[in-house]
């Protein structure tokens, strides 16, 4: 029963062969085309959200194969450095704000300027949107998705103390002394003095009046003001209204404490609303309010999440996906699963979420919330200066004066 | 005299067992309390009041883990890459130990801290330079290349072990069986290994823990599910947000699996041998 | 004919004469087969290590920062150098980093010492009981790390929950949040993970001696701790000084368990090297500096090896 093939029929294959393969790389472009997506994705909802994203693209575009790549944070700078470094680079990376000056300037991403003002869906984002991905006028990413400062409160501590809601950074730290009661183990705020928390100091810092980047585009700290922000966050502590391990609390950490009645407030963003509502009676234990004004001036970031094509082989392919997860449905399908707030303005006005009070602060926030500082180094000099400077704070190793010399200094080294 | 002699016997045998029994609770409490918390319900964990023996049982992290991790083909990987190092340290690393234990050149001793050395450079800043390398030669995000890159700092630790266990097998049954008119190679492949073959088999445990244990290399140099190994795997799920303890734990349980079984086949291998070896003494 | 003509001809010793066992066992016989042996790993070493270690070495002297594609990479000398000098997060590392090998070492030297000299007396169960305890060394450093993250957690932490049920601790205590214990708790963790090291290592190296000297020992009534100190430790002398060599590489090069436990918080208090090298190079970008840093690691280390191997004369035979 072995099938034998005649010189002939070898031939007539063979000619079939050479015919194909002159026409397979024209069809292989345009018809069966993979990219990789390196995404920072961890957590059990991220993952269906990203799914979800996925199965909608796949039946749009059954020619596109997408392979995510899922790299956490922590070690998401050392890996696309080093893809960089050696070229071998995912076809799309999801790139957060505060990474995009490094990345660009590592010349990791692909100018896209012409297509984003070319796509039809362009008209439902703002501008501002779009103003932490584009640097020298050019373009390079579409927003996905954005987190949106806020604060979560024990609403229910909150009414039994009758103390209102804070609308001022002062207030806050009265509602935070007032709500904490050691014997019940109750602190009034979860600082995180661990990792992540380089954030919250930054703003407190402009609050205060010290920005770190400028309206004109310098960068620089105004020493006073920034002690004084640097003292009043640390006062939290000092005051006894954050649990003493706050120098060593990240992310894990505030959420835990606030889930287990530890704590009264913690400083997050939307992204966190699905922990604490697992936990916690949205409305009814907990609530969310904007972040409280500073003597200065109301900080809350709007971190967006970009997708930025980083090879630019597959640039075509890749828009494709990266423009999709501007479509309205993908931006819903994500945010049902994750909390996610939708980049999109017309996404952002579904019913789900303008009809959901627990979301009225984050609507709010988007009216005044500011990116994020960025230029290059920027990230660095967060995490590596001003986290460990402020923790001596924290700890009492060092003066607010001394830590924001510190912090000047390595604000030096960085953008010397 | 000899009634003081077995009474301090006894003292000691009992001090011993206290420091035995001791150190045994203390190196397994911690994997203990990671087994109970992986199958302990989320509300038992985070929780103000300690659960120690919980009364609900679950198996759902180990379940999510397994369907979430690829969990097989990163274990795979992690044995094949494990295997890979043992062996290419075995085949080059074994003669020239036995080269540094049995002959004095000139050379020697510089040639083995040189050896040394090789391993004293930070692994933190051989990555972007061995990423380089080993794309350019097509080993990039491979078992292979990525076996290789282990034997740049478990080679040295091989040699030198296994130096001490060359070192400590008898020079006179070697030098007998030259003086039969066997050659060098003769002599060390039917003496000298044979009776060194206990120390082979700690020193290949003990590259295979590190090469199985390595972290660092491993998430620099491999980029994909194909060749992405298990403690890299876990880490990446850990992340930034909310890998839930349990799930964590059970990651943790997993990943000791392996590792445990492989101890527990090689461990009788190895008591065996050291036995042989006190015999000789 | 032909065939007659083959058989009688001698290509048996041809063969025999390009015999590679044969070839192999006279090249054994030369002056050079000691290096011979040594070729096939030094050549791989050379491969694998070579190229990067130059590469490394010259970054250090090079202006080097991903993120800043305008400062060029230009050679700069000693500027790195210079500035580490004038860098007090350097010398704080430095102080650290000698704190953390030295703690760990001894505290890792002195449990494996003594827990292979309790197993070595093979009393009844020392196979389970041995298992168990070198059970530790076993775990990837990524697992030790969250499993010890999680049972020395502040609030869901079962150490500090059992330390308060024995009346050591009135309130919950964060040990990584405070300076005073966050090293400290980093170096237990440490121990806990690589004493068995020194176990298996002693242990095996026990069992080498030979049990007469032990006998003469107790003929001149010389006590156990004088047996110790004069045949047990004289005679472990070697293996105990690779496997010090080993493990202070270990701990000076690799920054992992710090990274997981305490990223070098709180305010730089577990701050080490390598950390900062770490730091230096995927946070900031900086691989010229980090490049310096890594550089006077390895000399430290090199110059640790080089005294450490001279004065316990590890080569002497």
């Amino acid at each position: 029963m072995t099938t034998r093939f005649g010189r002939r029929s070898i031939l007539q294959m063979g000619g079939g062969l050479l015919a194909a393969s002159a026409l397979l790389p024209r069809y292989a472009f345009a018809q069966a085309k993979t990219i990789n997506y390196w995404h920072t994705f961890t957590s059990q909802s991220e993952q269906a959200g990203l799914d979800a994203v996925r199965a909608l693209f796949t039946a749009a575009h059954p020619d596109i194969t997408v392979i995510p790549e899922n790299i956490p944070n922590p070690e998401f700078m050392a890996k696309i450095t080093a893809a960089v470094v050696a070229n071998t680079r995912p076809s799309v990376t999801m790139v957060s704000s505060e990474r995009f000056q490094d990345l660009r300037a590592m010349g990791a991403l692909t100018d896209i300027t012409d297509r984003v003002s070319g796509w039809e869906r362009r008209g439902d984002f703002d501008d501002s949107r779009f103003a932490s991905i584009t640097d020298d006028g050019k373009v390079y990413g579409v927003p996905a998705f954005t987190f949106v400062d806020w604060i979560y409160y024990r609403k229910d501590w909150f009414e039994e103390a009758g103390i209102a809601v804070p609308t001022t950074l002062a207030e806050l730290h009265d509602a935070a002394v007032k709500l904490t009661d050691p014997a019940k183990g109750r602190y009034g705020f979860g600082l995180r003095g661990g990792p992540g928390g380089q954030n919250p100091v930054i703003n407190m810092m402009e609050a205060f009046g010290s920005p770190v980047l400028h309206a004109d585009g310098t960068i620089g700290l105004d020493r006073d003001k920034a002690i004084e922000g640097v003292t009043f966050y640390a006062s939290l502590l000092k005051d006894g209204a954050a649990p003493p391990s706050a120098p060593n609390d990240g992310f894990r950490q505030i959420i835990e404490g606030f889930q287990t009645g530890q704590t009264a407030m913690i400083y997050h963003h939307t992204g966190s609303y699905q922990d604490i509502a697992s936990k916690l009676k949205p409305g009814v234990e907990f609530g969310t309010m904007a972040i409280p004004a500073g003597p200065v001036t109301r900080v809350a970031r709007l971190a967006y999440a970009y997708n930025t094509i980083t090879k630019p082989e597959d640039a075509d392919a890749a828009w494709e996906w990266i423009k999709f997860w501007g479509e309205p449905d993908a931006a819903v399908a994500f945010l049902e699963k994750t909390g996610y707030f939708p980049a999109s303005t017309v996404a952002a006005q579904d019913q789900r979420i303008v009809g959901n009070p627990m979301y009225a602060a984050a609507a709010e926030t988007l009216g005044f919330g500011i990116p994020q500082p960025s230029f290059p180094g920027a990230a660095g000099w967060a995490e590596s200066t001003v986290l460990p400077a402020f923790q001596r704070v924290l700890i009492g190793d060092a003066t607010p004066e001394q830590a924001v010399d510190e912090m000047i200094a390595g604000l030096a080294e960085a953008s010397q | 005299m000899a009634q003081t002699r077995s009474s301090s016997k006894l003292l000691w045998d009992v001090v011993a067992y206290v420091i035995m029994i001791g150190l045994a609770i203390i190196c397994v409490f911690p994997i203990i309390w990671t087994f109970l918390t992986s199958i302990k319900v989320d509300e038992d964990i985070v929780t103000r009041e300690m659960v120690y023996f919980p009364t609900r049982f679950t198996f759902d992290n180990y379940v999510k883990l397994w369907f979430q991790s690829s969990y097989p083909t990163l274990v795979a990987n992690s044995l094949i890459v494990t295997g890979l190092t043992v062996l290419i340290c075995l085949l080059t690393g074994a003669i020239a130990s036995y080269s540094f234990s049995r002959f004095n050149f000139p050379g020697r001793t510089q040639l083995m801290l040189g050896y040394l050395v090789v391993r004293m450079f930070p692994a933190v800043l051989m990555i972007i330079p061995l990423f380089i390398v080993m794309r350019q030669v097509g080993l990039l995000d491979s078992t292979v290349g990525l076996a290789i890159a282990y034997t740049s700092f478990l080679l040295p630790l091989f040699v030198w072990m296994l130096k001490g266990f060359f070192d400590s097998a008898p020079k006179e049954l070697e030098s007998a069986a030259r003086i039969d008119g066997s050659t060098r190679i003769g002599a060390m492949l039917r003496i000298v290994v044979p009776i060194a073959r206990n120390g082979l088999v700690a020193t290949c445990v003990f590259v295979a823990i590190a090469a199985w244990n390595e972290y660092l290399f491993a998430l620099m140099l491999t980029t994909s599910q194909g060749s992405r190994t298990w403690p890299v795997g876990l880490q990446l799920m850990v992340g930034e947000f909310q890998l839930p303890w349990g799930m964590l734990a059970a990651g943790g349980m997993i990943s000791i699996l392996p590792v445990v079984i492989l101890f527990a086949i090689v461990q009788r291998v190895m008591v065996a041998g050291i036995t042989a070896g006190a015999v000789k003494g | 004919m032909s065939r007659a003509l083959y058989t009688a001809a001698p290509p048996r010793t041809v063969w025999e004469s390009i015999n590679p066992l044969r070839m192999i066992g006279e090249l054994s016989e030369t002056r050079y087969w000691m290096y011979l042996l040594l070729l096939p790993s030094a050549l791989l070493i050379t491969a694998v290590v070579l190229y990067p270690t130059l590469y490394g070495f010259q970054m250090s002297f090079r202006e080097m920062r991903l993120n800043r594609p305008d400062v060029g990479t230009d050679w700069v000398f000693f500027k790195h150098y210079i500035r580490m000098v004038n860098d007090p997060i350097f010398w704080l590392s430095l102080r650290n980093t000698a704190i953390w090998v030295t703690s760990s070492i001894a505290l890792e030297f002195l449990i494996g010492l003594t827990a292979a000299l309790a197993l070595n007396r093979n009393l009844p169960g020392t196979k389970l009981l041995a298992v168990l305890i070198l059970l530790p060394y076993f775990l990837p450093n990524v697992v030790a790390g969250h499993m010890w993250g999680l049972m020395l957690d502040p609030r869901l932490g079962v150490i500090n929950d059992l330390l308060m049920r024995v009346g050591l601790l009135d309130g919950y205590k964060a040990w990584f949040a405070d300076p005073k214990t966050a090293m400290a708790a980093a170096i237990i963790v440490e121990s806990w993970h690589s004493f068995p090291f020194f176990t298996l290592l002693i242990m095996a190296g026990l069992k080498g001696i030979p049990a007469d000297l032990y006998k003469a020992a107790d003929i001149d009534g010389a006590g156990p701790l004088a047996q110790l100190r004069l045949i047990t430790l004289p005679m472990l002398k070697t293996i105990i000084a690779a496997a010090v060599i080993l493990r202070v590489i270990g701990l000076v090069n690799s920054p992992d368990l710090l990274l997981i436990l305490t990223s070098g918080g709180p305010g730089r208090s577990t701050q080490v090297l390598s950390l900062y090298a770490f730091q230096m190079a995927y946070k900031d970008f900086n691989f010229g500096y980090a490049g310096a840093l890594s550089v006077v690691m390895f000399v430290l280390l090199m110059g640790f090896a080089w005294i450490y191997v001279r004065l316990s004369k590890v080569n002497e035979d």
